[in-house]
């Protein structure tokens, strides 16, 4: 019952944080979902998988920019 | 200071011109000061439009003043004085209180209009910064209710079964206003609902001996981290299982928020009856929630089947199962948070003694 603004705050800091310090090739590619070896047809709708993978890599991708700095404590 | 170069040169040529008419009636009138009585005599009259056209008038010392203290002639520059009276109260133009001489008439009319499209252009900027981290315009379509619709909707959050239609009016590019259209979302209700609920589950703390003021903070902001963490997963989910919906953020907010008028009814029943009016409350308004919000979200979501220029590969019967589980998924936590919300405040029943 105790789920707070600041528990929910912290809970969303250390989630970007783990997608943030995942390494794609060490560990994604062994398991094979790394986000350059989707083979996927333009006509089709993504599926559930590549889509996750997508975002991700995106959520990574911005968090590594210049703009890292705002999530810094 | 001197703003205006050739005053000084008027109020000595004036005060060497000693032919000029004295206009008795006038300077009564004119030289009567604006300021109480306590002001030193020693300052040259205020504003004094006439001041050249009746050189007598001119205080005797006046001509000490011809450089420092002279009065720029009125009508031509009282807007720069307006102007450099904004940036730098400290000069002096003979005033010592600068807002003296602001109570001058011509001087107030016009200071008071430059302030006003001070205010206007900075209103407008305020707007404009706002707007794109709280989107205020889209917020005034969803608090665009009346007692009518309130009370309908009610009724329709508890009863939902015999409502026939559930589609929601468009105009040219919006839906219609919660006024016009029951089955629209609002967040009225949400806001209004939420704020009793705090009410409320301090009121039943208070009844069982248990109230803190720190409750009612910890229980709001809980119950607003909820909400918070189910829009977020709403949303990640529309994004990952790539649905195209209508639905916005704000809906989303609403639906969440309808939750909490199920509470309340549950949490009432069960100041009356204790532990079994508690269930049986949460166990209805779970089932009629559930309901509502299958069939309001049916309309939104799922395709409607009247859109002949669809194409059909993007419509196969994935998309129809994906839809299928996001309607069940949000329908489904909705009784599972209002149980989580409000299981702590019943109170045990009391025993018979």
């Amino acid at each position: 019952m105790a789920l707070t603004l600041w528990s929910l705050y912290e809970v969303v800091l250390l989630c970007l944080n783990a997608v943030c310090i995942l390494h794609e090739e060490r560990f994604l590619a062994k398991i094979g979902w790394s986000s350059n070896q989707n083979i996927q047809g333009f006509g089709e709708q993504p599926s559930v998988k590549s889509q996750v993978l997508n975002l991700v890599r995106s959520i990574r991708t911005v968090m590594r920019s210049k703009y890292v700095n705002i999530v810094c404590l | 200071m001197n703003f205006n170069a050739t005053s000084g040169a008027r109020y000595r040529k004036s005060a060497q011109k000693g032919s000029r008419k004295k206009r008795v009636s006038d300077t009564a009138a004119i030289n009567a000061p604006a300021y109480p009585p306590a002001y030193p005599p020693s300052y040259p009259p205020p504003y004094n439009p006439f001041a050249s056209a009746v050189p007598g008038t001119v205080p005797p010392n006046m001509s000490a003043y011809d450089d420092r203290n002279a009065v720029p002639p009125p009508y031509a520059s009282s807007p720069d004085y307006s102007h450099m009276h904004a940036n730098a109260p400290p000069m002096d133009q003979g005033y010592s209180i600068p807002g003296q001489f602001l109570n001058e008439p011509l001087v107030a009319n016009v200071a008071m209009q430059y302030g006003q499209a001070l205010v206007g252009s900075g209103r407008q900027l305020v707007d404009r910064e706002l707007e794109k981290y709280i989107p205020v315009s889209r917020l005034k379509y969803y608090f665009a209710v009346d007692t009518r619709y309130v009370l309908k909707k009610l009724g329709l959050l508890f009863f939902p079964f015999v409502h026939s239609d559930w589609s929601v009016k468009y105009e040219q590019d919006g839906p219609v206003q919660p006024r016009y259209e029951i089955n629209a979302p609002d967040l009225y209700i949400p806001t209004m609902a939420y704020v009793t609920y705090v009410l409320v589950a301090g009121v039943i703390l208070g009844m069982q001996d248990r109230f803190t003021p720190e409750i009612l903070g910890i229980q709001a902001s809980s119950a607003l981290a909820w909400t918070i963490f189910e829009i977020a997963v709403e949303l990640i989910t529309l994004y990952i299982t790539n649905i195209q919906t209508n639905l916005k953020t704000l809906d989303l907010l609403a639906f969440g928020g309808y939750k909490y008028v199920g509470i309340i009814f549950a949490l009432l029943l069960s100041i009356l009856f204790h532990k079994t009016g508690y269930y049986a409350g949460l166990i209805y308004s779970s089932f009629s929630l559930a309901f509502f919000l299958i069939r309001t979200l049916k309309v939104q979501v799922l395709p409607d089947g009247s859109s002949p220029h669809h194409n059909d590969p993007y419509t196969h019967s994935s998309g129809n199962k994906r839809r299928m589980y996001l309607l069940l998924f949000v329908a489904g936590i909705q009784p599972l948070l209002m149980w989580w919300l409000s299981f702590h405040l019943i109170s045990p029943p009391t025993p018979k003694s």
